[in-house]
């Protein structure tokens, strides 16, 4: 059980307070409720390039890294097509220079020339090094806007193409900043060892004078429902043809997020899933074969991927591998292996629930969901899960005409 | 009025308390260490056997590592896997030149059969041909994979000349994958898993009539003599670059070798580490990727080996800012053999270094983690109330001249592919 309190300050900002006597530290997180997807389609990439300047000194401090660093502590963040999230870890003493710096952020940014200069050209090197100069990495680029015509998911968070972050101004960095980055769009997390009341004055003190600002409205594209199996074939310089096969699904916050979670663990986790058993180790079909699910704020994708073996076509994996999902739709995964799968699942929950920031991080997210209480009710609703709900999942989900295929063609 | 413009005052860390595993000795080389203070239901168990690297060809140790767990006479792959999902558990198994480590977590009332199981069917390995045949494939594969990274063949290149003319140099060609034998596997896992267990380590709150049996579990294969490690490297100098026409970026491997924490040096030369290039503000991300916008990140570590250690500064640029970056690096390096380091910038340093200590020292796994980098070269904690005190002490002429005895440019291996 994760314990916590939760309140409001008057400019809206949500706070959650969530002591631990047993750890000398402490974890400050700030959950700020946008992504790719609040993006303008010819300004993509926007929202992590952000992220980036966020750490490039504030209205009254100059380094932001490098006071922290002095208090002890360390911090990072991370973008995704739903959320941008900030952390700082700090000595529990010195949690005080985190909300200094963490509140002053949130109040106005530098904004300078020569943060914007260096951090669109860090952005532009990390593109290269995560999707340009690696065998597969550009296969999000092109699984995207083919799985998703309308919604904003169909860009990845890095960016359509590298000349939307070339191209950003300073302006777009002012307004992105003064329409998102504000109390009510925002849920700041404080974990670890201190004094309740204590961290409640200091929260109101450097937290309680930001000007509220209006939570932005978000009215994204709804992506239609898909009529026809779509597929694309890409050659790139890879060593082996490759296979990603994406399914559409409920959003985070319906029950096939569940569902979709234990069947992907099913399908593709490991070496004794259903696929490796059957299309890697007695058909031999691929070297490698997986399953996950994006897990997205809308409706997401469950995705199928893998290399094929030497001398195999997409034709001859396309067809056992439907003959496997269409089992799986006649008589869903068996009670054993379901047992085991939750069983997987409560062990990895009590790891991470080890970690001070991974409370921090998920008891922001679960109140972005609508209550942080979620961390503590989201193991009953694993346990619930039956092989009869899990066959409704695979026949609504495993359907020809509800599925992308990439194929990546070696030209080797 | 709420004064933005000043800190909030900082509280220095003074001192640390550090707990210290229980240790029962299974024989006179075999330790087997237990931190029994857990606040939930999690355990793990960590298993070290001397069967790294250094051993055999890299093909055959690498494939009896990742085959460990591929049937027994009496179960089958899949049986074995399914019987682990069953008990809710996870393992890891690790390789590298000096041993492999296996770690088993699970909630604590599973972690005795996971141990069981997982250990018995390492000990009883068969081996079956078809896992050979498949497990072969999917390594070549990895290895095809690999090879066209530029990180992959800057990092081949620079183990070749750091670990020159050592029992480490060897590096996996792809040929390697079309010349296996079963027997090489077998006597592989016969010499060194049957018999080389050398370090086990339990975490979890379990009850001590479980801790006897895991130990008596053990006994069997436990290594009867100590361990030794090569200690004589002597990495081969120079600038050595490997093109590949279609990257749009550069991995850079510049190193040299260096020690473990048994050096007289090593707590003067973490710090320098640190400041070099060790944390966010380190001196290379400041100016490669902070000032420049070269690359999207850039650093510097010890490794360690059993006898000895090298030194290592690692980033992908830009191609091309391939020969700026390796001027930056080297002007870097420079500064510290012949510039004072600023007070400001020691005192944060410092103040940086004792944070992550105590970070470092949060937590039971932590704690185990923290003993077992420093009992590998038979030191205690105390080495970390040392280290501790020195951080504290140490002042910038000590790291001007402990840089100008170590980070000599031309002493270095300059590696870059791309």
């Amino acid at each position: 059980m994760v314990e916590f309190q939760r309140y409001k300050l008057e400019n809206g900002l949500t706070v959650l307070l969530h002591q631990d006597k047993t750890t000398p530290m402490a974890v400050v997180n700030t959950l700020y409720d946008v992504g790719a997807r609040d993006e303008n389609e010819q300004k993509t990439g926007f929202a992590h390039l952000f992220e980036h300047l966020m750490f490039g000194g504030s209205i009254n401090i100059l380094e932001f890294d490098k006071e922290l660093q002095k208090a002890g502590g360390e911090s990072n963040a991370f973008t995704s097509n739903d959320i941008t999230n900030y952390y700082e870890t700090v000595p529990a003493q010195n949690i005080e220079t985190a909300l200094w710096l963490e509140s002053d952020r949130m109040l106005s940014l530098a904004f300078t020339e020569k943060s914007l200069e260096v951090q669109r050209n860090v952005v532009i090197e990390e593109f290269k090094q995560r999707y340009l100069n690696q065998p597969y990495g550009d296969v999000w680029l092109e699984l995207r806007p083919l799985a998703y015509e309308k919604h904003p998911y169909k860009w990845a968070t890095i960016g359509k193409d590298i000349s939307h972050i070339e191209n950003a101004t300073m302006s777009d960095v002012k307004s992105f900043f003064k329409k998102y980055y504000n109390p009510s769009n925002a849920i700041l997390c404080i974990s670890g060892n201190f004094d309740n009341s204590i961290i409640r004055k200091q929260v109101e003190t450097y937290f309680g004078g930001i000007p509220g600002g209006l939570k932005p409205a978000r009215i994204n594209p709804q992506e239609p429902k898909q009529e026809e199996f779509k597929c694309k074939s890409i050659d790139r310089d890879v060593p082996a043809n490759a296979f990603y096969y994406a399914f559409n699904m409920g959003p985070r916050k319906s029950s096939d997020y569940y569902l979709g979670d234990i069947m992907s663990d099913a399908v593709g986790k490991d070496s004794s899933s259903i696929l490796n058993i059957a299309l890697k180790k007695e058909l031999e079909l691929v070297t490698e074969i997986s399953a996950f699910i994006t897990g997205s704020l809308d409706d997401g994708l469950f995705i199928i991927s893998g290399k094929l073996s030497e001398g195999i076509s997409f034709e001859e994996l396309d067809k056992q591998l439907w003959i496997e999902l269409d089992k799986i739709k006649q008589t869903g995964v068996d009670a054993e292996k379901l047992i085991g799968i939750k069983n997987k699942i409560s062990t990895a929950k009590a790891f991470q629930e080890q970690g001070l920031l991974n409370r921090s991080i998920n008891l922001s997210f679960f109140e972005l969901l609508g209550d942080a209480n979620g961390i503590n009710e989201e193991p009953l609703i694993y346990q619930k899960i039956e092989t009869t709900d899990l066959i409704v999942f695979a026949k609504n989900t495993f359907v020809k005409t509800n599925c992308s295929l990439l194929k990546v063609c070696t030209n080797a | 009025m709420l004064d933005r413009n000043t800190a909030p005052a900082i509280q220095k860390i003074q001192k640390i308390n550090f707990v210290e595993p229980q240790v029962l000795w299974i024989n006179d080389s075999v330790k087997l260490l237990w931190m029994q203070d857990v606040p939930n239901e999690t355990s793990r168990i960590d298993l070290y056997f001397n069967a790294g690297l250094r051993q055999d060809r890299n093909v055959i140790v690498s494939l009896c590592s990742s085959l460990l767990l591929s049937g027994t006479k009496q179960k089958s792959s899949t049986q074995i896997h399914e019987q682990i999902d069953q008990l809710g558990a996870y393992f890891d198994i690790g390789l590298s030149h000096e041993g492999v480590l296996i770690s088993i977590f699970a909630l604590k009332q599973n972690l005795l059969e996971a141990f069981c199981l997982i250990f018995d069917s390492i000990q009883e390995a068969i081996f079956p041909d078809k896992e050979i045949a498949e497990k072969v494939t999917e390594k070549r594969e990895r290895f095809k994979i690999s090879s066209a990274k530029v990180g992959f063949t800057a990092q081949r290149k620079f183990q070749e000349k750091i670990f020159f003319n050592t029992p480490y140099d060897e590096l996996t060609q792809i040929s390697d994958f079309d010349n296996i034998s079963k027997k090489e596997i077998v006597d592989f896992h016969d010499k060194w898993i049957k018999k080389g267990l050398y370090k086990i380590a339990v975490v979890g709150n379990i009850d001590s009539k479980e801790l006897e049996t895991i130990r008596s579990r053990c006994k069997s294969t436990c290594i009867t003599s100590p361990i030794t490690y090569f200690t004589d490297f002597c990495n081969s100098p120079g600038v050595f670059h490997a093109e590949k026409k279609s990257a749009v970026q550069s991995a850079i491997r510049v190193g040299k070798t260096l020690f473990n924490k048994t050096h007289d040096d090593f707590f003067d030369f973490s710090i320098l580490n640190t400041i070099l290039g060790d944390y966010f503000g380190s001196r290379l991300m400041k100016n490669i990727r902070e000032d420049k916008g070269y690359t999207y990140g850039i650093g510097s570590a010890i490794a360690e080996t059993g006898g000895s250690g090298y030194f290592i500064i690692g980033s992908e640029v830009g191609t091309k800012h391939r020969e700026a970056s390796l001027d930056e690096i080297k002007k870097e390096i420079e500064s510290l053999n012949t510039l004072s380091i600023g007070k400001s910038e020691l005192g944060l340093v410092k103040n940086y270094l004792l944070g992550q200590m105590l970070k470092a020292a949060d937590g039971p796994y932590a704690m185990m983690d923290l003993f077992l980098s420093v009992d590998a070269y038979s030191l205690d904690m105390e080495f970390y109330n040392r280290y501790i005190e020195r951080i504290h002490q140490i002042h910038s002429d000590e790291l001007k001249s402990i840089s100008k005895k170590h980070l000599q440019w031309d002493s270095m291996s300059i590696v870059s592919a791309g």
